[in-house]
């Protein structure tokens, strides 16, 4: 190569501010989701020390559920994520309720069993809604793009980043402000006193478990028009969950939220940049990670 | 509870032998009454016996959670297609050693950064790196067959020796020496002052550290051993199943282990062959009657594992010998 020839003179990307705002905010929309995604399995690791495998297969329940309502009914987006978030919520409740119960502490237990249950409902939703899959869907005032920084840009991306930001919220008042998040701080750090205080911390626990597997389904509804609604979202979005909670750190709001927001804007340029290596940039995030800080960003010392 | 003691001489070697006796006996007989399905069956049950295996040092006896060992055992598989797609090796002296090889290299490199995490994290660190070949192995070309994913044309490998070829039944037998050669060194490891630190690990590891053992030195050392045997587990399969896949390094491999040492027995030394056993007939059971429904037959087999049989049923049966030894002993007398 001469002396005088630039390495990317015919590089496909132009790198202007345009191609940067906009994997900027594909970024920013897709990382929330993620943190929509891994917010509620981090919580239930974090208070009740559960770790549930199942929730990317009860995101999936969702997805199909909302999808079910929303679009093959036509009852709206609305209905259909009230829809996703309950069925999935019942049925994470169920296997709290029926199964998990019986192997709090007993860690190695929780992940055969939950991870029994990616399989069950994973063939169950091939059962009930065939192989084929769906094509990304969302709520109607939501289709076309809007204008942003003098761009265009989808409005469903920016509601996904509104919708993101307001659980944030939501569940960071949750946890610090009200009495319920208050158990369950007291049950993260020490379980027998807080019963012994005669505080219902089985209920509480059952709460919190809906609760997370509610985000999940809801989840899937949102994140349809970006993951799509498929049978194999069981496992990816767990993988998605697994790797954002690592990278943010067990167990706080906060921990998802950066998580979510870092693995997205660092695979949305990595996709951008090196389009063939699609996965492989979320993965050497996290080992750096891990090397620099095995618990996590924002995560408690371990 | 044990009331009898059986240290005395042979007495004792009988009781204690004679399972493993009439087991051996079993393996090396019953395929020559079996069609060639049959012993393919039995070839898949001790591949998967010695993956259990090796994967119980790391989980039943030094109590780590990986979630990532099928990325050992799917490295020995790789590394034997990739041989023969890309350099045509079928030489099983070349490449059944270099499978062993790449498997270890890659587990003292995981080793590394997982045990920096400890408890749930390692899990999760273990389980993203196996996810992590799993996706390389996806998206890279050369690890692929054209056009498809995963590697196909595998054979049966060249012993190398003059007008002799591998079929089903000679191949069964080669996986039954190396099973049963594992079987010994991995018995040997367990019982050393090695294993035993392992299982002090487990059951208290600030303890350990108190006591002066280098912990960490000993959980890696565990790793990269139980590395190296999940890479020999993957190898042999290869050969087997004349095909690889990305599933093979990924998650969906990682847990058949896991299911299998739990349903057999945690911690026990032959509790994880017991497990691949019952998990090869109901995975053959259900293939057979519903292969669509296999995922749910095989979750539901999870489920039941841990409501109602976590001691393993390996554990149970020998709870049963044990019951029923001493009569057979005095008998003997």
């Amino acid at each position: 190569m001469g002396e005088g020839t630039k390495p990317n003179k015919n590089n496909q990307e132009p790198k202007t501010m345009d191609w940067f705002v906009i994997n900027l905010l594909n970024g920013i929309s897709y990382g929330m989701v993620l943190f929509l995604i891994a917010a509620g399995m981090s919580i239930v690791l974090g208070a009740m020390g559960v770790t549930n495998l199942a929730h990317g297969a009860l995101y999936m329940v969702g997805a199909y559920v909302g999808w079910t309502v929303a679009v093959k009914w036509g009852a709206g987006f609305g209905l259909g994520l009230l829809a996703g978030g309950l069925s999935a919520g019942l049925v994470g409740l169920a296997i709290e309720r029926g199964l998990l119960r019986h192997l709090y502490k007993k860690p190695n237990e929780q992940v055969l069993l939950t991870f029994g249950f990616v399989y069950i409902l994973a063939n169950l939703c091939l059962w009930i809604w065939g192989g084929w899959p769906r094509m990304p869907f969302t709520a109607k005032f939501l289709t076309g793009s809007m204008e942003i920084l003098g761009r265009s840009y989808p409005k469903a991306r920016i509601a996904v980043i509104l919708v993101g930001l307001i659980l944030a919220v939501v569940l960071w008042w949750l946890q610090e402000k009200t009495r319920m998040g208050a158990i369950v701080r007291a049950g993260m750090d020490d379980k027998e006193t807080t019963m012994g205080l005669g505080i219902n911390l089985e209920r509480a626990f059952a709460l919190i478990f809906f609760v997370s597997s509610f985000i999940a389904g809801s989840a899937g509804v949102i994140g349809a028009q970006l993951l799509g609604v498929h049978n194999a979202l069981g496992m990816d979005v767990l993988l998605l969950a697994l790797i954002v909670i690592i990278v943010g750190g067990v167990g706080s709001i906060q921990g998802a939220l950066l998580g979510g927001i870092l693995i997205g804007v660092i695979d949305a340029f990595g996709k951008a940049i090196f389009p063939q290596l699609a996965m492989f940039t979320m993965y050497v995030t996290m080992i750096v990670v891990i090397i620099v800080r095995p618990s996590g960003l924002l995560g408690r010392k371990i | 509870m044990e009331t009898i003691k059986h240290d005395n001489g042979q007495d004792g070697w009988i009781s204690h032998g004679l399972p493993y006796l009439l087991g051996i006996l079993v393996l090396l007989v019953t395929p020559l009454f079996l069609d060639t399905y049959g012993q393919g069956l039995m070839t898949r049950f001790l591949i998967f016996g010695l993956f259990a295996m090796s994967f119980n040092i790391v989980f039943g006896y030094a109590g780590l959670m990986s979630l990532g060992h099928a990325a050992f055992f799917g490295a020995g598989g790789y590394t034997v297609a990739l041989l023969k797609l890309h350099y045509e090796v079928d030489l099983f002296w070349i490449s059944a050693p270099l499978g062993i090889l790449v498997a270890t290299v890659i587990a003292a490199l995981f080793a590394i950064i997982a045990l920096r995490a400890s408890g749930i994290y390692f899990l999760l660190v273990t389980f993203a790196l196996g996810q992590m070949l799993y996706s390389l192995a996806w998206n890279v070309k050369w690890l692929n067959s054209k056009g498809m994913q995963g590697i196909t044309g595998i054979t049966l490998p060249d012993l190398g020796i003059a007008g002799f070829t591998l079929e089903t039944l000679s191949f069964y037998y080669l996986v039954l020496i190396i099973f049963l050669l594992s079987c010994v060194l991995l018995y040997r490891l367990i019982i050393s002052p090695f294993g035993l630190a392992l299982e002090g690990i487990r059951e208290g590891e600030p303890r350990m550290e108190a006591v002066g053992y280098n912990t960490w030195f000993l959980k890696y050392a565990a790793f990269v051993v139980s590395g190296s045997f999940a890479g020999l587990a993957g190898v042999l399969f290869a050969y087997y199943n004349f095909f690889v896949s990305p599933n093979h390094l990924g998650i969906a491999t990682s847990f058949l282990p896991m299911v299998m040492v739990i349903m057999g027995g945690l911690g026990s030394f032959l509790g994880p062959v017991v497990g691949a056993a019952v998990f090869i007939f109901v995975e053959n059971f259900a293939s057979i009657l519903s292969p669509q429904r296999w995922p749910l037959v095989l979750g539901t087999l999870f489920v039941l594992t841990i409501m109602f049989a976590r001691d393993g049923i390996g554990v149970y049966l020998w709870r049963l010998w044990t019951k029923w030894r001493p009569d057979f002993g005095s008998a003997k007398n």
